[in-house]
């Protein structure tokens, strides 16, 4: 099962697609005039061939209604030509043994490196204690990047140590298995400009590959997609009485800026949370909270877009919907022992996501989705472990952690 | 929901740059261009006042809505599909070419300025003192004049007159049998228009409204014609639990054609024509009461509860008549501002719902309205209770109870001697004396 990833440009006529026999759908990225409008999946017969015709019709349904929306917003901000100089930008990638992915990501921020409408643009790579120098010697290999060796293992740890080695007013976290968008600086730079004031920005998740069952089946199911619409974030919500403590909505931490300055302020992050195999989550979640709750604004923009390489397994997935449980009860112990004036908020939540989590078990199950059912159950499970004293574990684990690296 | 007031506030988006509001208490935002309403919005003092990318962002989604929905070159008029949501129908290929979105926003939204002489406005009113009051001033200060302002007084006393009296040009006629449709129909048979608008003693009228109804009827395909009913008041909290909790008088924003494939659609669970509108603002042509007949008076206010209006609906698209949803007809309505008065109406709404249905089966032998009564409705109880149980959310059983009680009162209505088998009474040609 493979799918083939196609940019479609829509302001032009669309060519027909031909699929190999190995290939038996197409993930559609639509762009109007460059700009990401949507992502479509379409399962087909494999090797048949989309015709332009067919590709019409989905633009016409899929697409238009945001393309005309993408369209109104270019004429609205036509004329308003109001460019206050951009602040200082630090990109860090926080690694651990995956020298090739690096590179990779490398190459991509090479290429939009060049054009940048920052005032000053460092990259710092955090090596999260590599086994071997590969991963330095990857970074060696390309000009001007500022390596850091973090001995601490744990992925908060590294973005603690970015943290401290960068200079920039601002820092985007980008996870070594992305890679990034060709806008994804303008994209940065766009929703900085046009959110003065902001804490912090999140931006869209796409699929770097959809090669395997396990990857087409994540993106499927919701993947790190978040949509094509800009959202913005404060400290709550009239439709929502539980915000802000389901700050998964804001995005993912494979690809979130910060004002640096907030996060020193804030304390970094939560080195207990993120740390690897046993806790692999919940870091995100956290800093998006803690920067909401300190009363600065989050602004999701789909143009600051990054592609995921998603799991390649079935068991590889298991295991990351595993953690996903793990990660939220682990936050969410932690916060609701932390944040005592959101408490009845925290626990809310707790009830709510067993209740959601039992709900869409019992409707896969009733639908005999075997696959979803055995996913939701990793889900649960996690989420009961992370609720029976993940973080406290964590927190003797990091703890012994910093004694051995002292 | 935890705010404790809700100030309404009006924003116009086409001459917007900056959001004032000072960010210390919550709002209820309602978004217009120029005359044209957009749509609407909560928020909590936190996420006050609106950042200028918030507002572009409002206006290009608002903006873009509209557009695909009201300019026929990018597929509009749009059919209604199941859910009384819009049907999309926009080619990229025609998009593409399109230049000055935000001057066709501009010519969409221009008023027009047309006589409304042909339009008749009917109210029914009984006890409503000043409430009554405040409707006629705005119904008299319209842009365009209707033809005539009839208010059916539904009271004992005849309690009306004196205010319809300081009012000039309104005629004052009375009703004494109680019932909203009993006095609808008095209405209708009174008035001389050929087109007659309803609106209630609760609401009060933006000006542009009857000068939209009447564009909106130059359409000669159109039957009917339903409008948007914002609130006008979001100060208590029975006020916000009808809004939010039980949806309000809907909430769409797009212009929609309800005919008879949205009924076909519909129809094999009980045709939703509940989502087409309200009658605190609605119209018909004057032609369709000679077709399908008045409003059935065991039906509304008064008489079953409510209803009578989406019953009428009912009937005319199960006779292949057409009705428009045009949010552009705007009015405000007062929502009860007592818990208790609020229990009292969503009881009553559930109690003529059920009875409506039972009206519509017998009418037309369609089974898809016991599907809702003994399907749809018992599973939307059992739903919300589970949710409330569940979510432990406030005001969610505040409005079950009463819901249940109306369900179960409706069902009497099954067993009733010689009730079922009335019908909606006639319109003649030439009015009551035929």
């Amino acid at each position: 099962m493979t799918y083939r990833l196609v940019e479609f440009e829509l302001s032009k006529p669309p060519p027909a697609i031909e699929l190999t026999p190995e290939e038996n759908g197409v993930g559609l990225i639509g762009r109007w005039n460059d700009q990401l409008v949507g992502f479509e999946m379409i399962a087909v017969h494999s090797g048949s061939t989309l015709s332009a015709e067919e590709l019409r019709t989905l633009a016409d349904q899929r697409f238009a209604p945001r393309v005309l929306i993408a369209m109104m917003e270019a004429e609205l901000t036509a004329g308003g030509s109001r460019h206050k100089p951009l602040p200082s930008l630090s990109i860090a990638i926080c690694t651990k043994d995956r020298a090739e992915r690096l590179s990779r990501l490398l190459h991509s921020l090479d290429a939009v490196r060049d054009n940048s409408p920052f005032g000053q643009v460092e990259i710092v790579v955090v090596d999260n204690a590599s086994t071997d120098s590969a991963t330095r010697e990857a970074v060696e290999s390309f000009d001007g990047i500022r390596y850091v060796f973090e001995p601490k293992a744990g992925l908060d740890f590294a973005r603690n140590a970015a943290l401290q080695a960068a200079t920039g007013a601002l820092i985007a976290y980008l996870d070594d298995d992305v890679v990034v968008d060709r806008n994804w600086l303008m994209g940065l730079a766009k929703a900085c400009s046009d959110n003065p004031g902001a804490g912090g920005f999140t931006g869209l998740v796409l699929p770097y590959r959809l090669d395997t069952e396990a990857q087409i089946y994540f993106e499927r199911r919701g993947g790190f997609g978040r949509g094509f619409y800009r959202n913005e974030f404060r400290g709550s919500r009239f439709d929502n009485p539980l915000h802000p403590v389901g700050s998964g909505v804001l995005g993912a931490g494979c690809n979130m800026a910060f004002e640096r300055a907030l996060l020193i302020e804030l304390g970094g992050f939560d080195e207990a949370l993120d740390t690897g195999a046993p806790l692999p989550g919940g870091g995100d979640l956290d800093i998006f909270y803690r920067v909401l709750r300190s009363g600065r604004t989050m602004v999701y923009e789909p143009q600051f877009a990054v592609y995921h390489e998603h799991r390649e397994t079935i068991a590889q997935l298991r295991r990351q919907y595993w953690s996903w449980g793990l990660g939220m009860m682990a936050f969410l112990v932690k916060s609701s022992r932390s944040d005592h004036e959101l408490r009845s908020r925290h626990d809310a939540m707790v009830r709510w996501w067993f209740v959601d989590q039992t709900r869409m078990l019992v409707r896969a199950a009733s639908a005999l989705r075997g696959r979803d059912v055995r996913f939701g159950l990793n889900e649960l499970w996690g989420g009961i472990c992370g609720l029976a004293g993940e973080y406290d574990r964590s927190c003797t684990r990091t703890k012994a952690i910093r004694e051995l690296n002292r | 929901m935890t705010a404790p007031s809700l100030p309404i506030r009006h924003l116009d988006l086409s001459t917007m740059r900056a959001d004032t509001h000072p960010g210390d208490e919550a709002a209820f935002s309602i978004f217009w261009w120029k005359e044209l309403p957009l749509g609407m919005r909560a928020s909590l003092p936190e996420e006050l006042p609106f950042s200028e990318a918030q507002l572009r962002q409002f206006t290009a989604e608002y903006g873009a809505a509209q557009l695909s929905a009201r300019s026929p070159a990018l597929g509009a008029p749009l059919r209604a599909t199941h859910e009384g949501k819009p049907k999309q129908a926009l080619a990229l290929s025609q998009l593409l070419v399109e230049h000055d979105l935000v001057g066709e926003l501009d010519r969409l939204a221009a008023a027009p300025a047309l006589p409304a002489t042909q339009i008749s406005v009917v109210i029914c009113t009984r006890d409503r003192g000043e409430a009554l009051a405040e409707c006629l001033r705005s119904v008299t200060t319209q842009r365009s004049a209707p033809g005539e302002i009839v208010v059916v007084d539904n009271s004992s006393e005849g309690s009306a007159k004196p205010i319809c009296g300081r009012f000039p040009g309104v005629r004052h006629v009375r009703e004494p049998r109680p019932g909203l449709s009993i006095a609808r129909n008095t209405g209708i048979r009174m008035s001389r228009g050929d087109v007659i608008a309803f609106t209630d003693d609760d609401v009060e009228l933006h000006p542009g409204w009857i000068v939209e109804i009447g564009r909106a009827f130059a359409d000669q395909s159109i039957d009917a014609l339903t409008g948007l009913v914002l609130p006008a008041r979001l100060d208590t909290q029975a006020q916000r639990m009808f809004q939010f909790d039980k949806g309000g008088f809907g909430s769409t924003f797009i212009p929609l054609r309800f005919d008879n494939r949205f009924f076909a659609e519909t129809r094999p669970h009980g045709a939703h024509v509940w989502k087409m509108g309200a009658g605190a603002n609605m119209a018909f042509r004057r032609n369709l009461f000679e077709r399908i007949g008045l409003f059935d008076e065991r039906l509304g206010a008064g008489a079953a509860g409510c209803s009578e209006d989406s019953e009428l609906w009912y009937r005319m698209l199960a006779n292949g008549g057409v009705c428009l949803y045009e949010p552009r007809a705007v009015v405000f309505h007062h929502h009860r501002r007592d818990l208790a008065g609020l229990r009292r109406q969503i009881r009553s709404y559930m109690k003529g719902h059920v009875a409506a249905l039972i009206v519509q089966h017998d009418a037309f032998h369609d089974r898809g309205n016991f599907v809702r009564i003994f399907g749809q409705l018992p599973l939307y109880f059992l739903k919300s209770f589970l949710k409330g149980l569940l979510e432990g959310r406030r005001g969610q059983p505040a409005t079950l109870a009463p819901e249940i009680a109306g369900y179960a009162a409706g069902l009497q209505f099954l067993f009733r001697p010689g009730w079922r088998g009335k019908h909606a009474p006639r319109l003649l040609i030439d009015g009551e004396r035929a």
